[in-house]
């Protein structure tokens, strides 16, 4: 397949701008493929930070940080379902913080019971009680320049109620636009104003010798006046409200896809192009003998070679790229398979983008070559 | 036919339509026995290059039958067709038709590529070809630093990659200088004497003459005269 290389590499011009082309378009897929899947981990973090199987809440409520008061009697009524083992408590509200130099800012305040789990940025503060004041708070490592917390512990004001901050953790920053506080569920009811037996989440645990779809099922019907979900359930109710009802996830998905159709308009053109270019001599080598599937490989190379060197110079100024705005967009996150991923649409991509050629190709009449 | 190895059988080609129909063959019937070389000559517009795509199975007739080493092509289908070009026939044309991208190893080693699946060997052997027909120091160069006396061996080289016992040669020296020419005239010559290659030239040039064993003569679309003429 040396006819393929040394045919693209005959017009290295043609050829950069093709690498440009396409890696621009690997870049914008990975870069925003990095932004749809941030977003949708954020969107559903807190939610799949806690190893309950159930979550209670008010009707209709679309995602974690829109959460409504119920009334406690939910959760004495949860408690009393055959199956369920445990409950647990969580809510989310905005309230204002005043920074240690008196300045204000609005955050939001989660709280949650010591036993919602291990991943969930609360218990880890009560199971560490005697080391803490009561009032302990946390702050993910993305907040600290918005929150202006010089050293820790610092005493702030959350709503007017005394609170210490008193750690920093990470993996866990928002994208609300505010900053986000956690703390044990008894603070965050006393800093938000709810009575402490008010509930806004109820969570669930299920003994191992149940199945969670009928516990849910039985819930349904004795707690009419909420919803009942599972763990993923909410976790899919919140990702979808953040993508799709917003449109927030759209406008990322239709730049990732922009991304792709640019890399099939420029990789098609110059293929397109090239072949057109050398289509006297797809005749010879038909003339010659050569068989459909050697023409149809010569070009589809060329394509996957400007598929595969765009893709790698595309991950090359991706990878700082995204370094740089995790500093700015604290959520985005490139899973691993997602450079795969996109190394193999663009090799979809560029396949796509032979066909016209590939037809060209395969249709000049090697007759012509007793054409002077 | 004495010798069905290649040739026509009442080969009728038109290209056209109605009063733009132009008959480039009418009822031609010729064979071309093995191990010859055989010249076609006649003026433009003859329906030489028309023969010369029926043999080389490009070009299908609209009556009559053309044969490629005993088999009748007409009831091949386009890739039975091609499998039997890669096995049986080479081309050489006016033009040279070289890979512009490739050296001239590349463009020999592209012809075994075609027509043998084996990789080991490629690039010895499109070595030996080229210095075989004088262009040792000429291996790596591109088409476009070759003069056409070296580009038009290299196409022979290519051409005869694979070992096809036909070949088909289309103005090989209408491009060429007289020295030059003469030259890919001795080297086809020897194909057929050293190698038992069947040759058909198709060309206007009146120095294939002592080359050639024998000459058909088309005019109109029809054979006006043959004649064997063999002075090599």
């Amino acid at each position: 397949m040396k006819l393929a290389w040394q045919n693209i590499l005959h017009d290295r011009a043609r050829f950069l701008a093709t690498l440009l082309g396409v890696s621009f378009a690997a870049f914008l897929m990975v870069f925003q493929g990095s932004l749809l899947v941030g977003f949708l981990q954020a969107a559903s973090r807190l939610v799949d930070a806690s190893d309950f199987d159930i979550w209670i809440t008010a009707r209709g409520v679309e995602a974690f940080e829109f959460g409504a008061p119920m009334e406690s009697r939910v959760r004495e009524m949860a408690a009393g379902v055959p199956g369920v083992v445990e409950t647990g408590r969580a809510c989310v509200a905005f309230s204002v913080y005043r920074k240690p130099n008196g300045k204000q800012q609005v955050v939001a305040v989660v709280g949650g019971d010591s036993n919602l789990g291990g991943r969930f940025p609360v218990p880890d503060l009560t199971q560490k009680a005697d080391d803490r004041s009561p009032d302990s708070v946390l702050y993910d490592a993305s907040d600290r320049d918005a929150i202006e917390v010089a050293a820790l512990p610092t005493a702030v004001e959350i709503n007017g109620h005394r609170a210490n901050i008193e750690h920093e953790i990470r993996g866990f920053g928002g994208f609300l636009g505010v900053p986000v506080l956690f703390t044990s569920y008894r603070n965050a009811v006393r800093y938000i104003g709810f009575r402490p037996e008010d509930g806004m989440y109820v969570l669930l645990r299920v003994d191992k010798g149940y199945s969670v779809h009928e516990v849910q099922e039985n819930l349904r019907r004795r707690l009419p006046e909420v919803d009942v979900l599972t763990r993923e359930e909410f976790a899919h109710k919140s990702r979808m409200y953040w993508v799709i009802k917003t449109g927030a996830g759209s406008a990322i998905l239709t730049a990732g896809v922009l991304g792709f159709l640019i890399g099939l308009v420029v990789v098609s053109q110059t293929i397109y192009a090239n072949t057109m270019e050398n289509i006297e001599e797809y005749a010879t080598l038909k003339a010659l003998g050569a068989s459909q599937a050697f023409v149809v490989r010569i070009v589809l190379m060329q394509s996957l070679i400007c598929g595969a060197a765009g893709s790698i110079l595309g991950l090359l100024a991706v990878i700082p790229a995204v370094n740089y705005a995790r500093s700015l967009i604290p959520w985005i996150h490139t899973s691993s398979w997602l450079p795969a991923m996109m190394i193999v649409l663009s090799l979809i991509m560029c396949s796509l983008a032979s066909l016209a050629s590939v037809r060209s190709a395969l249709t000049v009449d090697p007759g012509r070559v007793f054409r002077a | 036919m004495p010798d069905q190895f290649l040739g026509l059988e009442n080969a009728r080609v038109s290209f056209g339509k109605g009063d733009a129909q132009v008959r480039a063959l009418r009822g031609v019937s010729i064979g071309f026995e093995r191990g010859a070389l055989s010249l076609v000559m006649g003026p433009s517009g003859s329906g030489k290059t028309t023969l010369l795509s029926l043999l080389g199975c490009l070009l299908s007739p609209d009556e009559g039958t053309v044969f490629v080493d005993g088999i009748a092509t007409e009831k091949l289908s386009e890739s039975e067709r091609t499998v039997l070009r890669c096995k049986k026939i080479s081309f050489v044309f006016q033009a040279f038709r070289l890979l512009h991208s490739l050296t001239a190893i590349d463009n020999v080693a592209l012809g075994l590529e075609i027509r043998e699946n084996k990789r080991s060997g490629r690039m010895a052997t499109a070595r030996e070809l080229l210095i075989r027909l004088g262009l040792e120091h000429k291996l790596d160069h591109g088409p476009n630093d070759l003069s056409p006396g070296e580009k038009q061996r290299v196409a022979i080289a290519r051409a005869l990659a694979g070992d096809p016992p036909i070949l088909l040669a289309d103005e090989p020296t209408a491009s060429l200088d007289a020295e030059a020419g003469r030259n890919i005239c001795r080297i086809l010559r020897e194909q057929v004497d050293q190698n038992g290659r069947t040759v058909v030239v198709v060309s206007h040039d009146p120095r294939w003459r002592e080359f050639a064993d024998r000459t058909i003569t088309l005019r109109d679309g029809q054979i006006e005269q043959e004649e064997q003429v063999k002075g090599a």
